[in-house]
């Protein structure tokens, strides 16, 4: 009895971490997509202080992050990978969402300042991870930042 | 350098399979090599268990029932006549000489149970005694237990278990944290098929416990009785919760009895006879 109400309790939550975290997912995904395509005029440069700088009349720094949790169902299928190998296809979404949200909010912060160039632009990743125990629950931050410039 | 506005592809990060496709080609592949392993380290053990010597038998007996005791101490009895009854008379017409020797555990509960442990160490339980009616049906649960201990079912069944701890062992510590509702599910489909003989080797007990039985009566006529009413009451198994202890280590009784009267017809053996009533106690 007590293994078979365990065993219910752990596919109820593999199906919520599964329809949750695909709804949530989806949902993110749009917001990302309207979001970059309203963003796009301005570029995102990567190169540092080699090169000649543009015109700059004035600078400042940007800086956008983001904290994003897995789902039980991600969490489980990522531990199955972790016996046998491979890629972790589970957690390239989290890791992509990730990113490409903190580099829209460094960016959404940088146009309302007026800037028309973000420029030597780095991604920096930590894993943020619950009380050290059974039930931890996996977090990714994401931080993404650049210097805005005003030409 | 013109700068072009232009989106970047999708599908380039992100690899374009479904989620349950993947995790279900994950599921299959662990199920499956899991079974694997375990056969056939279950099957290596079990052949590595049953080469074991007498002498080194008796001692690992020796520590199980040190471990195992202290649990049960307070309902173990040392000096009772039936234990007497079990050790002195019944056992020996029973099962002879034997390497290592059977030492019968008397336990006072009423649950009806009988079981072997390696080093022919046989608990009985008084509930059991309570539950006879005379001594072939004792002796047949008796002859049972018995011939589990000369086929090394025991031991095998250790094999198996340590097998099976070994590889609970290294999931619970190989895995990371993460895995916390696997390791718990992993163990208790372990329990289930850890701790029942199979099913080959309870019919192979029961053929040669009647044989036993047959041979020291001259008849096989009342041994089966105790296992006809504990038959009555299967339906029921639920309720009888002193009772239902026998079939959650046994199979169930109905098939047990159809075979072993199979068996007796094939055999040509005599299936009545006159009783042999249990002493006073």
């Amino acid at each position: 009895m007590g293994s078979f109400l365990e065993i219910l309790i752990f596919l109820g939550l593999l199906a919520l971490g599964y329809f949750a975290g695909h709804y949530f997912e989806r949902k993110h995904y749009k917001s990302i997509r309207l979001r970059e395509s309203q963003t796009l005029h301005i570029p995102l440069i990567t190169v540092g202080a080699k090169p000649p700088w543009p015109n700059a009349k004035e600078a400042k720094l940007f800086i956008g992050g983001v904290v994003i949790s897995t789902d039980y169902f991600k969490t489980i299928s990522a531990g199955l990978r972790n016996l046998v190998g491979g890629r972790v296809m589970a957690y390239e979404t989290l890791l992509d969402r990730g990113r490409r949200e903190a580099l829209l909010r460094m960016k959404e912060q940088a146009i309302e300042w007026g800037a028309t160039q973000i420029l030597n632009v780095r991604l920096e990743t930590a894993s943020i991870w619950g009380a050290e125990g059974k039930q931890s629950v996996g977090s990714v931050e994401v931080i993404a930042y650049g210097t805005g410039i005003k030409e | 350098m013109k700068y072009t506005p232009k989106l970047i592809p999708e599908g380039i990060n992100v690899t374009p399979q479904p989620p349950l496709i993947d995790f279900g080609y994950l599921i299959v592949t662990i199920v499956l090599i899991s079974a694997l392993i375990f056969f056939s380290l279950g099957w290596i053990a079990e052949w590595l268990a049953i080469k074991i010597s007498a002498a080194t038998e008796s001692k690992i007996g020796q520590i199980l029932i040190s471990s195992t005791m202290p649990a049960l101490s307070s309902s173990v009895l040392l000096a009772d006549p039936r234990l007497d009854y079990l050790q002195e008379n019944l056992l020996p017409t029973l099962a002879g000489e034997t390497q290592p020797p059977l030492t019968v555990h008397l336990l006072d509960d009423d649950m009806i149970n009988a079981a072997i442990l390696p080093g022919g160490h046989i608990l009985v339980w008084t509930g059991l005694l309570k539950a006879v009616q005379s001594e072939n049906e004792l002796a047949f649960v008796l002859a049972h237990e018995v011939a589990h201990f000369k086929h090394r079912d025991p031991l095998r069944m250790l094999g198996r278990s340590l097998v099976m701890l070994s590889l609970l062992t290294v999931l619970g510590t190989g895995v990371n944290q993460e895995m916390a509702g696997l390791p718990s599910l992993v163990s208790q489909t372990g329990e289930l098929i850890g701790l029942q003989y199979s099913r080959q080797q309870e019919q192979a007990a029961d053929e040669e416990a009647l044989s036993n039985v047959i041979q020291h009566y001259g008849h096989g006529g009342q041994a089966l009785d105790f296992f006809k009413r504990l038959a009555e009451q299967e339906p029921q198994r639920g309720r009888e919760l002193t009772i239902s202890r026998y079939f959650s280590t046994h199979p169930p009784t109905i098939e047990r009895l159809a075979q072993l009267a199979q068996l007796a017809k094939v055999r040509g053996w005599t299936m009545t006879g006159a009783i042999t009533p249990l002493p006073r106690w």
